[in-house]
Parts: C-alpha cells; structure tokens; sequence
C-alpha cells in the first residue's frame, strides 16, 4: 500500500509538471494550428534562467518570478520572429519551430555552459513526512498543489471571463471569430506569451524536483509534452490534465515493475491512441 | 523539344560533374579529403530519399532515421557474425533494403492516413521506439556502446570504396530521377500541391503516399549500409532524430523537390560541419556551430523556402521569361508606334 501511495505521489508529480508543459502547447495548436516544437526550448530556458537567479538571490519566489517573466519574454519574440512568418503553412512551421528549437538549446550552454547544474530544494520544502511507513517528499505534495493551483487559474480563466471565452470560441472556429471583430492574432499572441511562461514554469519547477538540469531536457520534455496533447486531444485544455496525470502515473508505475519499458510506456500509448482515435481521448474542437 | 534527353544541357553538366568526381582521389591525394567526400556522398544518398517525402509528396515524417539505422545494423550485424566479404556485403545491403521497405510499408500504412502534424509525431513516437529497442537489445546491437566490425577486404582501399559509393550514388539518382517524371512521381507532386483534389480527380492518395515512403525508405537503407561500412562501427546513434535533422537541413538548405537539391545541401553541410569544428580550436564558440546551422536553418526556411537549387532554378527561369520579353517589347512597341 506505502509503494502504491509512493508511486501514485510520484506519478501525479510527474504529470503536473507535464500539464504545464502541454497546456500551452495544446492551446496554442488548438488556437492557431500552431504545432510549436520550439516549446522545449523555453522548457529549459526557464529553469536555467530561474535556477541561476534563485542561486543568486538565494530566494526561490525570486527564481520562479524569473522564469516566468523569461518564458513571457521569450514566447513574445518567438511568436513575433518564428511563427509570425509561417501562419498557414503546416510544414513550414514544422520545420521552422524545430529549427529555433535548436538555437535555443545550442544558446543554453553558450549562455550557462554545457555542462549539467546541480540544484538543491529550497529549504522551505526540504525534507519529508513520515506517516506510518509512508515517506512522502515535500517538494512533489508542492508539486502536485501547484500544478492544480495553475489549473484552477487557468479554468477559471477560460471559463470566466472575457478572453477565456475568446480563446474557447477561437479553438471552435477561428475565422468566426475574426470575422466577429475580435483580432484574433493578438489573442493568439496572448495565448502563446502564457503558454510560454507555463512552460518556463515547469521547467523552474522540474529542476529541484529532479535536483540537475541540462541542455537537452527541453527536447525530452517536450516529446512527453506531444504525447500527452494527442493523447488528450489537441485543443483541448482538460485532456490535457488528464492525459498528463495518465502518462505520469503510467510512467512512475512502469519504471517500478517493468523497468525496461518505462521509456516505452508513453510512446506505445500514444501510437495506440493515435490509429484508433486520431483526434484525442477529450477532444471538442474539430478533428 | 526533340532532343535526345541524355544530351540535355543540365544532362551535361551533371556529367562532367561525375566525371570531376571520379577523377577527384587521383588527382587529390589527401586521405582525409576522400573519406570526406564519401562521407557528403552518403548523406547525399540519404537526403535524396527523404526529397522524395518532403519535397515530391510532401509529408514532414521525424522517422526517417529508423531505415537509415537498419540498414546500417544489418549490413553491420552480417558482416561481423559471418566472413567480411563482399558477397555478405551485397546480401546483407539486399536485407537492409528489405527489412526496411517492409517496415516503412507497415508504418505507412497505419500513419499515413493521418494529417501532417499528427503523422510528424507518430513517426517520431515509432523511431523513438525503435531507438529504445536497439538501446535494451543488448545481445544484438550493444546498445549505446555499439560495436566495430571489419569491411570486406576490398574496401580496406579508401578510393575503392569512394568509387563504389560514386557509382550507387548515380544509379540511385537516375533512378529516383525516373521514379519522380514516371506518371506515378506526378501523382506524388499532385499530392503536394493539393490532396484534397488529387483525391477527388479519383487517385487514392494513400496507395501513392505509401509507395513514396517505401521507396524512401529503401534507399535511405542502403545509405546506412553504406555509412557504417565507411566507420566500421555502428551504435545506436545511427536511429537518433540527429540523423533525420541532418537530412532535413540538407533537403532544406538544398532545395526542396529537386533532387539535386539535397545534393548540393549534402555538401555545404558536411563540408560546414567539418571546417567549423575543425575552427572550434582558434574560436571556442564554433563549437556550438548548431547555432549558426539553426539560424541559417530559419532564415532559409523564411527567405528561401525553396533552398539554393530551388531559388536559383526560379531565378534562372525568371530571366529567361525576361529575355524573352525583352525580345518581343520592340516588336509590340513598333506596333503601337505604328497604329
């Protein structure tokens, strides 16, 4: 039962950090169409930014503020440079996103060196509890609450008020709304600025949790973070919180009893989930 | 119009381009030289193939390195369990081939039928796999450590192999060059342009997509027989999505659906690749040389779409549609003066 409760804390965290990641990517796409493979990129970019500023300041809200406002910064010059130039062009914007992925993991250890930064978990959230003959770590229950606190914000938000109900009609039908007197590019970019300071969240967030980051985990991320937006439906923002717990508890219960497939896991869900239902398990926008 | 096509002038060139090339490791006695050009020749090989997809039929596929590293296992695998002959080596490319085309036709098959974005991703999900097979499947592959193995005795010369990749390279350029003008390569092209009306002018536009995979993974195939005979070695770095971006920057950069194209992409990135590490001594930030290649990446992809070859062959059709006007404005001006 302690294993079970352990894994499960496990997993949940894991796909927290997940849902953020996804999130945005699934509103992006389900907005504008917009499959961006840079969001990786701004993963990483976060959590170097973030971690290197709380071990400056040595304030952990200082390196979260940080990373957010990296990721805001960073979404606003991507959408402006990158996909600006593409809108409409499926492949381009394939290929152009992967490309600036690229740039942005190279910039990493031209900025912060390439070698892999250790991090520590803020004192606050150190430790763990001890119930019976349950050890549960601080930081993933920190993990877990955030995660839900951002999807709470976020629904609210979409379900609430104005530019919510935007967004909700644009992922329906874009042209719709255009067409209504709604200039739905700078929503676009709204939507994309957010998406990207999400993502820069996790990525601020995943780096005590996993206590090293390095170049590379952008890509890593982001391949979790497609998974979990086809597997939840592509646009739709509650498939991606349930996708995200899905593929995370499959993941933390995978690496325990068949270690070897636990790589696996996701992929195989996914290629499942894609042949017999293209459009998602949640999907509400059209296919 | 009725010119012998073999006599064409593009045909001519093309000719005594190959024939510089044959002539290249005698004349250039640099060792390193040679195994650099074969090195841009093979991926020249690979990037040809994935022109078929993305330039000709048009589909993104992130799975490209999955034929690319079978072949390279295959012919890797037969030659260090049986003799290192020649004969092993053309069965083992024949199996590569094989496996391979039977591979990219199940593949095809289960993700063709899906849009661009969400076929992108399943053939990133489907290599990933395949990836992490090769990495557990120690017995067989030896994972990431991956293993060295003796090439046919024949190859021990450098030039002979160079010569041997020269040849399949051509053949395979005539070849696909035949596949992209038959009837079957327009179909592909009509694909691209407009799938929707392709379909509905009564083609199934899956049958035509799924032949252009398999044929692209054929090929891409026998290019990683060939790359891991000319390192001798092979792990699994040969199934990473690093080998699908290298074909994807050269088609880019090259010129999408042209053929020669990703050719020409070959050279300026395996050349690039070489003298910009080679200048990481002098200049430290070359050694994050990725960062130039991504942002000339981007800025092809916004400014030329179409790549070197493409943009060129636009140009130069540009100008003769000019000339031509240039000759035919006096005329016409003459008849107004005249009026």
């Amino acid at each position: 039962m302690d294993l079970i409760i352990s894994l499960v804390i496990n997993g949940l965290a894991t796909g927290m950090l997940i849902f953020l990641l996804a999130s945005g990517l699934t509103l992006i796409f389900g907005l504008m169409h917009v499959l961006n493979f840079a969001h990786g990129g701004l993963f990483v970019w976060g959590a170097y930014a973030g971690v290197f500023s709380y071990a400056y300041s040595g304030s952990f809200i200082v390196g979260i503020i940080v990373a957010i406002l990296t990721g805001l910064v960073f979404g606003f010059i991507t959408e402006k440079l990158i996909i600006t130039p593409v809108y409409g062009n499926l492949v381009q914007q394939i290929l152009i996103t992967l490309g600036f992925m690229l740039v942005l993991q190279e910039m990493i250890k031209v900025v912060f060196g390439p070698n892999v930064v250790a991090v520590k978990v803020p004192e606050l959230l150190a430790g763990s509890w001890q119930l019976g003959d349950i050890i549960i770590i601080k930081y993933r229950i920190f993990i877990i609450f955030f995660g839900f606190i951002i999807f709470g914000l976020l629904h609210y938000m979409l379900t609430r008020t104005k530019i919510g109900l935007i967004v909700r009609a644009g992922v329906m039908n874009s042209d719709m709304v255009q067409a209504l007197g709604i200039n739905i590019k700078r929503i676009f970019l709204v939507v994309f600025m957010t998406g990207s300071a999400l993502a820069a969240l996790a990525g601020m967030l995943f780096a005590p949790y996993s206590g090293a980051i390095y170049a590379e985990l952008g890509m890593e991320f982001a391949i979790m973070a497609f998974i979990v937006v086809v597997i939840g439906g592509m646009g739709s923002f509650q498939g991606s919180l349930f996708a995200a717990i899905l593929v995370g508890l499959a993941g933390s219960f995978m690496a325990y009893y068949v270690p070897y497939l636990s790589l696996a896991v996701n992929m195989i869900i996914m290629v499942v989930v894609l042949i017999f239902r293209p459009q998602g398990l949640f999907t509400t926008a059209k296919g | 119009m009725n010119k012998p096509i073999l006599l064409s002038r593009s045909n001519i060139i093309l000719f005594i381009i190959v024939l510089a090339l044959v002539a290249f490791p005698f004349v250039m006695d640099s060792r390193t030289l040679t195994i650099l050009v074969t090195q841009i020749l093979i991926f020249g090989i690979l990037a040809m193939s994935y022109d078929i997809l993305l330039g000709y039929t048009g589909i993104v596929s992130f799975g490209h390195a999955m034929f690319f590293g079978i072949g390279a296992y295959c012919t890797a695998i037969m030659l260090s369990d049986f003799e290192s002959t020649i004969g092993v080596f053309i069965v083992s490319i024949i199996v590569g081939m094989l496996i391979a085309g039977i591979l990219s036709f199940i593949v095809g098959l289960l993700t063709l039928r899906l849009k661009s974005h969400f076929f992108a991703m399943l053939t990133m999900a489907i290599s990933g796999l395949l990836l992490v097979v090769a990495e557990k499947w120690r017995s067989v592959t030896k994972g990431n450590d991956g293993f060295t193995f003796k090439a046919p005795e024949v190859f021990k010369d450098r030039v002979i192999f160079y010569l041997v990749v020269l040849a399949l390279l051509v053949i395979v350029f005539i070849v696909l060059k035949r596949f992209v003008s038959s009837p079957l390569g327009r179909v592909l092209i009509a694909v691209r342009e407009n799938e929707q009306r392709t379909k509905s002018l009564g083609f199934k536009t899956l049958y035509y997509k799924v032949i252009a995979s398999v044929v692209a993974g054929v090929i891409a195939a026998l290019a990683g027989s060939l790359y891991a005979v000319s390192l001798r070695f092979v792990n699994t770095s040969v199934l990473t999505m690093e080998i699908t971006l290298d074909a994807l920057l050269m088609t880019i950069i090259g010129g999408v659906g042209t053929l020669i194209g990703p050719l020409v992409g070959s050279v300026v990135i395996e050349s690039a690749q070489h003298y910009l590490s080679g200048l990481a001594r002098d200049f430290p930030i070359f050694e994050r040389w990725i960062i130039f290649f991504g942002i000339i990446y981007i800025l092809a992809v916004i400014f030329f779409p179409k790549g070197i070859v493409g943009t060129i062959q636009t140009k130069y059709s540009q100008w003769k549609i000019k000339r031509n006007q240039l000759d035919v404005a006096p005329l016409s001006k003459s008849k107004e003066s005249s009026k």
